[in-house]
């Protein structure tokens, strides 16, 4: 067993764990955190995609015990009282069908749009090409990025105009 | 008339919040006190029987609580959507690489999967059949109940020979659709326990619950009315949810037990345990007259369903009814057939039966109009159907019938004169 220490979500997490638990066991299983999926346990469908310190990863793919002092955002990390403008957009644009893929979809997206708010279609679908849907055929998952682009743009307008006043 | 608002409005799904928050259940989002986990040993071989299986052996491995096999089946050892034909635990011959032979259950994940690497089986091997052509040979071993052909349908109108005496151009080809794998994202999970009021519950994500509950009653030997099924979110399914999976071993391992049981696929399982969309072999020869119009069609179509019937019947009669297209034909000859080999069964999937067909009814299309030098998009204008046109089978086409109108929308893109 082995000691990690893991900012989940803001929140920090020591535990004693197998060595070769995966993350996403972590999340699921240790933290009860079952927003994220797992789909394929070998990297391939970006079910189970979480941001750790910034970049998206497969949680199937990471040992937990590699975590140790990181810092994790999963689906339960996104919005809060109100919805992130991603979600708020895939809703509206009626990106999600059966919803698996979901949570790694708006990550991936968080992940991009923290970076990028600017992101051109490329980029989009470059950014959630490690991210498999079986159901939309991704058009409305594209639109719904594109659609929380302009949300997170007129909040973050809106923001500065509060700063200037 | 009060507008109703919903028309026409773009609506919101009322699963989305639950599904964009990560707040949506799936089956092995849930967790229940003192849960165990079952799973299957499949078999490595398509055809042939079992000669031994180290079940005891099995038994004594650390964590196994009860090893399963079709003799503690308190009920019905085969289920499927029309023939009862899948064994829920193989009891006499095994027809696919997958098939069911032990349900194992254990204390934790770790001892399920050390479990299902120790089972060692003895098998006796027999010669399959994998292509359709191999299936109907004469003397080839019979997979189905009592032939290979579960299902032949013709359809018939007009008369073919005079229909193709007016043509001016015949086209013949035959017509290969591959097997397709549904890849639903969420792989099979259920859980079945025993409720508090004593009822069976099995909580799945399933197409049709109450086929479910049937199936699990006859396995148990209960009523319908003592089964519960609890479905939760769907990950997936286009159509490889409608044939029974994890649903009767989680009942069963629940029953035995009386614990709750959690039965979990990773995705080769998936791949390896459900439903295919059927792999056709199309044979089509169709006829043009001079001016334009079609005049005949002639088509066997041929569809491997595997080893289990499955909804092979009804996929292949609808390839049958859908096989002449939107077109108008008036001299029709159309077979189809559901035939069964060693390889994993065919079913349900989007379409159904439906997707097939068009590969060949429109590659056919493209030719003839090459042949008669004519747009194909004017080609389908000539002979699509339009309301009051009757189809192969016979139907009168009511109403509702807009292909001329979506066919000029797409030549007016195009400058195209119709």
């Amino acid at each position: 067993m082995v000691e990690v220490t893991i900012t989940v979500n803001g929140t920090s997490y020591t535990r004693k764990i197998h060595p070769l638990m995966r993350l996403l066991d972590f999340l699921r299983d240790e933290l009860k955190l079952k927003g994220t999926k797992e789909g394929c346990g070998e990297g391939e469908c970006g079910a189970c995609t979480v941001i750790m310190d910034g970049r998206t990863i497969n949680s199937c793919l990471v040992l937990a015990a590699s975590c140790d002092g990181k810092e994790i955002i999963t689906i339960e990390g996104v919005g809060g009282a109100e919805l992130h403008p991603i979600q708020r957009a895939f809703l509206e644009v009626g990106a999600v069908q059966c919803g698996y893929c979901i949570p790694g979809m708006v990550l991936s997206t968080k992940a991009l749009l923290d970076k990028n708010l600017d992101a051109t279609e490329e980029e989009i679908k470059e950014a959630i090409s490690g991210n498999l849907c079986r159901c939309t055929g991704y058009q409305k998952i594209v639109e719904g990025v594109k659609l929380a682009q302009t949300k997170m743009k007129e909040s973050r307008g809106e923001a500065c105009e509060c700063g200037r006043s | 008339m009060r507008p109703v608002s919903a028309v026409g409005a773009s609506q919101i799904r009322p699963d989305a919040y639950e599904k964009v928050t990560g707040k949506a259940i799936y089956p092995d989002d849930l967790e229940f006190p003192g849960m165990l986990y079952a799973g299957v040993y499949r078999s490595t071989i398509p055809y042939g029987r079992v000669i031994d299986l180290n079940i005891n052996e099995i038994r004594k491995l650390p964590g196994v609580v009860e090893v399963v096999d079709h003799t503690m089946i308190p009920g019905a050892k085969k289920h499927g959507v029309i023939f009862k034909d899948i064994p829920i635990l193989v009891d006499d011959v095994i027809k696919r690489v997958g098939d069911c032979l032990l349900l194992i259950i254990c204390e934790t994940k770790e001892a399920l999967k050390n479990a299902l690497k120790q089972v060692k089986v003895e098998y006796e091997e027999y010669e399959g059949v994998f292509t359709i052509e191999d299936a109907l040979r004469e003397g080839a071993p019979i997979i189905g109940d009592a032939s290979n052909v579960l299902y032949h349908i013709k359809v018939q109108k007009g008369d073919l020979e005079q229909g193709f005496k007016e043509a001016k151009y015949i086209v013949e080809n035959t017509y290969f659709a591959q097997m397709t794998e549904h890849v639903f994202l969420q792989p099979e999970c259920a859980i079945g326990k025993i409720g508090d009021d004593g009822l069976i519950e099995v909580y799945v994500a399933t197409q049709y619950p109450h086929y479910d509950r049937e199936e699990v009653a006859r396995c148990l030997n209960l009523k319908d009315e003592e089964v519960r099924i609890i479905n939760t979110a769907v990950g997936g399914a286009f159509g490889a949810r409608e044939d029974i999976n994890p649903q009767c071993h989680a009942a069963l391992a629940a029953y035995i037990t009386k614990r709750p049981v959690k039965v979990l696929y990773d995705r080769e399982e998936s791949i390896i345990s459900h439903s295919k969309r059927h792999p056709m072999k199309m044979y089509y020869k169709t006829g043009v007259r001079e001016d334009g119009k079609l005049c005949a069609i002639e088509a066997r179509i041929y569809g491997d369903t595997g080893a289990y019937a499955s909804w092979g019947t009804n996929v292949l009669r609808k390839s049958a009814l859908h096989a002449t297209g939107p077109y108008v034909i008036p001299n029709v000859f159309v077979e189809a057939f559901a035939v069964h080999t060693n390889n994993p069964f065919a079913g349900a999937m989007r379409g159904f039966g439906a997707a097939q067909v068009p590969l060949a009814i429109e590659a056919q299309m493209d030719m003839l109009a090459e042949k008669l030098g004519m747009h194909p998009l004017k080609f389908r204008y000539l002979n699509c159907f339009e309301v009051g046109s009757v189809t192969a089978s016979g139907q009168v086409l009511a109403s509702g019938v807009a292909i001329k109108e979506c066919i000029e929308k797409l030549a007016s893109h195009d400058n195209l004169s119709l």
